[in-house]
Parts: structure tokens; sequence; C-alpha cells
């Protein structure tokens, strides 16, 4: 009985861990092993290349400047979308009447797709007649190029991605922000704290933890920005938007070149290590 | 600078708590009304673009006015030209494909919640370790190079195995699983246990039953997420008949991308069908989000 009783268990992880070694544990071994090669996606020829393609990789401009591209978005959209989230949990959470009306709204851009927010707000942003445009005009500020522009460009995929992305952060935060116990508040309240220092002084504090998930949730979620690229920009104006999971794809499945790609992934691989294993590290600390 | 500090908290509580917000909900209401602004009128715009004729959808954008927001111009031609195309195929194929995924998804995924949130079993918590590693280490997309040569050998390119099965097992779901059946009282299972029952019964006609909830909020991430899915089909079902709806309007910029009523059309029942389900299961959508994230 006892003895049946402990098979149990692993008879119930079965389905779900094959599936998971399989389709996920395996192909996380097999990109690192797939960056040896060379393989054409058409003859499906493959041939041991050992270092090859990061060789190829490391002295490829397009590559550098690809990496260049995608570490600047993310220091720029990464606080932008977390400062932003952070106020707007905090409007969220305010006690004022329709508050749920808002906050249903506001999951809107959750539900939807990259793909569909792309395809929206790039029209949006069309540098003839969009509606950007239409209400600058209105303002008498002169049309801009946007998606078009190699200083713009990066900026309009910054403002697509958090359309969606400062909407979605903000809910884990509020979540945080509901599991403060009010008397925390309250007796800072009695003290004499004014709103803002029992924010920066208590409130800060114990979202801690959720703010450290949250920015790396989101710097992992941002680093493989892709379908807004796929969609709108393709890489351009001069590669001014050619964020690295877009190179992969290019490089790999337009080219053909999975061996380059499978490298780059690897590559992209060992920087969300570094970055989840920071915070991993980090929260284990505080706890 | 301890001197600043309480200077600045003397003044703050003389100046009466300048940043009470709730003694200041005008305040409030314009903030939370320009999150409104920026959230609803590009969809307003999308949608009302979708019925409009296509030399007018910009009409009213460029420049602005408030009939842009409102399809004045009502049509239902790109909706018509958009099926007659074969769009209704790939939104066959994604219901067909997301309620798979919730079916099948849903027994695999509840299955390793119920182990891990109900059983002691040796290499358990080291089970569940490396899961949240390569979970959170290793985003899906990062290695669908060897997942699509795998998926290939296996002969599954265009095929519904090759798009469901890889996304079955999916560590957030076994997650929400996990802690929802964790907390159920063990008085209920023990006098199941005692009458008989074997643990795939109680599984299945005491815990399932009264675990409303986790059901609602694990379908709804599932279903959204598969909706939502683009870059794995995008891969691994490329041809026209395989398609799923993200797949079909993201070439459709490439292929028709001056049609914009059309574009609009794809892109609004590609939105439709989250927004419709998740309004009205707000509070297990938002629980399912957020629950996988903070423990």
């Amino acid at each position: 009985m006892r003895a049946r009783q402990q098979i149990i268990p692993y008879l119930f992880l079965l389905p779900a861990l094959l599936l998971l070694v399989v389709f996920n544990l395996m192909p996380t071994i097999a990109t690192l092993f797939e960056s040896m090669f060379v393989i054409s996606l058409r003859s499906g020829e493959r041939v041991f290349a050992g270092f090859a393609n990061y060789n190829r990789i490391f002295n490829d401009p397009i590559f550098w400047k690809s990496l260049q591209v995608t570490v600047v978005f993310s220091l720029l959209v990464n606080p932008i979308q977390i400062v932003l989230a952070l106020g707007l949990a905090v409007l969220i959470n305010q006690r004022v009447t329709g508050i749920g009306v808002f906050r249903s709204i506001y999951l809107l851009p959750i539900a939807l797709s990259l793909n569909v927010t792309a395809i929206v707000w790039g029209l949006m942003l069309d540098q003839n007649s969009g509606m950007v445009n239409g209400i600058l005009l209105q303002l008498g500020i002169a049309r801009q190029p946007f998606l078009h522009s190699v200083d713009q460009a990066l900026w309009s995929i910054i403002l697509i991605a958090s359309w969606i992305g400062v909407p979605l952060w903000s809910l884990f935060i509020l979540a945080g922000l509901q599991n403060i116990p009010p008397p925390v508040l309250e007796a800072a309240k009695i003290d004499g704290a004014s709103a803002w220092q029992s924010f920066t002084k208590i409130t800060l504090p114990l979202l801690r933890r959720v703010l450290a998930f949250v920015l790396v949730a989101d710097t992992v979620a941002n680093f493989l920005m892709f379908a807004p690229i796929l969609l709108l920009t393709s890489g351009g104006p001069q590669l001014s938007t050619n964020l690295i999971m877009y190179e992969t794809y290019r490089r790999g499945f337009l080219y053909g070149d999975l061996g380059a790609s499978a490298a780059m992934l690897s590559v992209m691989l060992v920087i969300v290590f570094i970055i989840v294993g920071i915070e991993l590290y980090a929260l284990r600390g505080n706890d | 600078m301890s001197h600043r500090t309480k200077s600045t908290a003397s003044s703050a509580a003389m100046k009466s708590k300048p940043w009470r917000f709730h003694r200041q909900p005008i305040v409030v209401y314009a903030l939370l009304i320009l999150g409104v602004v920026i959230v609803v009128v590009p969809l307003m715009w999308a949608a009302s673009a979708s019925f409009t004729p296509n030399h007018k959808v910009f009409e009213y954008a460029y420049p602005f006015s408030w009939r842009a927001l409102l399809p004045v111009d009502f049509t239902l031609e790109a909706y018509d030209a958009l099926f007659e195309r074969g769009f209704g195929r790939a939104v066959g194929n994604t219901f067909f494909l997301a309620i798979a995924t919730v079916i099948i998804g849903g027994g695999v995924n509840a299955l390793a919640g119920f182990a891990f949130g109900r059983f002691e079993f040796r290499g358990k918590n080291a089970l569940f370790l490396a899961i949240v590693l390569l979970t959170f280490m290793v985003p899906v997309d990062l290695t669908a190079i060897p997942r699509y040569i795998l998926v290939n050998s296996f002969g599954w390119i265009n095929t519904w195995q090759g798009l469901l099965i890889p996304g079955l097992a999916n560590s957030l779901v076994i997650f929400l699983f996990r802690q929802f059946f964790a907390e159920i009282p063990q008085e209920l299972i023990d006098a199941a246990r005692v009458d008989g029952a074997t643990w795939l019964r109680v599984l299945v006609s005491i815990i399932l039953p009264i675990s409303k909830p986790v059901l609602v909020a694990a379908a709804l991430l599932m279903f959204i997420s598969q909706w939502n899915a683009f870059f794995w089909p995008l891969l691994v079902a490329p041809t026209k008949d395989m398609r799923v709806v993200q797949v079909e309007i993201s070439l459709a910029i490439g292929q028709y991308g001056t049609i914009w009523n059309e574009l609009l059309a794809g892109s609004m029942i590609a939105a439709i069908v989250p927004i419709l389900l998740v309004i009205p299961f707000q509070r297990y959508y938002v629980q399912a989000i957020t629950g996988t994230g903070l423990e």
C-alpha cells in the first residue's frame, strides 16, 4: 500500500514532465549544441563547426549593432514601463467611485496580442495620415515620421510595447500594494508622515520583492521583443530597431543560417541566465 | 541629512498632507481618464475603421475629428472580403487549437499540480525547483530552433500535433493548480480515501468540483495565451490551411498591407475573443496572471 502510494505522484507528474523534458529542456541543451553546427534549412545537411558560428557572429557588425540596439532599448523601455506601471498601480489602488470600471478598461490591452497592438498602433503612427499626426496637426505641430525615422522608430516600438506592458506590470504591483496591511500605513499617518513619505519609506520597501520580480520579468519580456519589429519595421530604418530576437529570426528563418541563429540564441540564453540568476540570488538573500 | 528629513516631515505635516490622493479626487479622475483615452481611443478608431470603406479609413484621423471614433460610414465590406480570403479557416483553427490546449493541457497540468500540491515524495523539491528554473530562465522563444528541428524530425510541420503538443505542459498553469490544491482541507480527501476511492477518483470527483476558481483561471490563461500565440505557430505552421489568426494577420500586412480596413477587421476579430473572455472573468484572469508571478 505504502509503496504503491509512492508511485502515484510520479505517475501524475509523468505526462507534464515528459513534455517539459522533450519540448523545453532538450531544446535548451540543443540550442547550445546546435550553435556548434552549420546546418541548412533547405538541404538539412549538418556539419560540426566548433566555434565557427560564434566566430562569425562576433565578427559581424550587424550582430553587434543589433545587440547595441537591444541594450539601448532595454535601458529605455524597462525603467519607463516600471515607473509608469508603479504610478498606474497606485492610481488604480485609490478607493474612488467607479474604480472597478477603470480597472476593467485598463485590462483591455493585456488581453490583446502584440500583433494586434502593433497593427493598430502602426496605423495610428502612420507618417502620412495616422491619427497621432492628425492630433498633432490640430495642435499645430508638424507631421512626424515615427516608424520611418532613425531617431523615432525605436521610441515608437517603446510606445507600442508599453501600451501592453504598463497595464500588465501594474497588475503585479497592484497585487503587491493590496498585500500591505492597512494598519502599517495607518500607523505612519498617525506618526505624522506625509503620504509621500509613507510611500517612499514604507510602501516602496514593502514592494521590493514585487518590483524585483517585475523588473526581471519585464526585462526578459522586452529582451525577446519580436512581433512589432517583424510587422512594422523589419529592423529598420538603417537597423535602428533591429532587436536581437528579430535578428535571430532573420538569420535563421529568412536566410536559412540556423547555425548563426543558434549561436545568437545561445548568447541570449546566457544573458537571460545572468539576469534571472541575479534576481533569484537577490530574492533568496532577502528571506 | 537627518536634519533635512526631520524638517520635511514637520513641514509636510503642517501643510496638511499634500500627497494624500483621495483628498483630491479630481486629480485622480483626471489621471484615470487620461489612461482611458490612451487605452480606448486606438481601439475605438481601429474598430470603427474596420467598419469603414478602405478609402475613408484615415479620413477623420488626419486631421483628427471625433468621427474617427465612430463608424460613420458603416460597411461590412472589410469583413466580407476578409472571410472570402479564407480568414474563417484561421479563426476555426485557432478556436480548435485553443480549446484542445485547454482540455488536454488542463488535464496534464492539473495532474502535475495535484502531485506537487498534495503529495510528499522523493525529489519533489528538486523537481519543482528545476521546473521553476527552466520556466523563468529559459523563455520558450529562445529555444524555438531546436524545438523546430525536433518537431520537423517527427514530421509534425504543418500539423496539429506540431502546433499543439509542445505547448501543452505549462508550468505557470502547474503552479496555479499546485497552489490551489495545496489549500484544500485534508479532511475532504481523507473521507474519500477511507471510502476506498483511488487518488484519480479523489481528484476527479472530490477536488475538481470545488476547484472552479482555479479551473476558470487556468482555462483563461491557457486559452488566451494560445489564442495570442504567434512565434511558434509562425515557424511550425505557415501554410494557408494550418494558419492561426495571429499568423494570418501578420502575413496580411505584407500581402495586402494597404487594404487597411481588412487588416483592422482581422485585428478586431483577433482582439474581440480574448476581450469577451477577460471582461466577465476579470477577477479570475487577474488572479491567473499575478498568482503565477508572486510566489
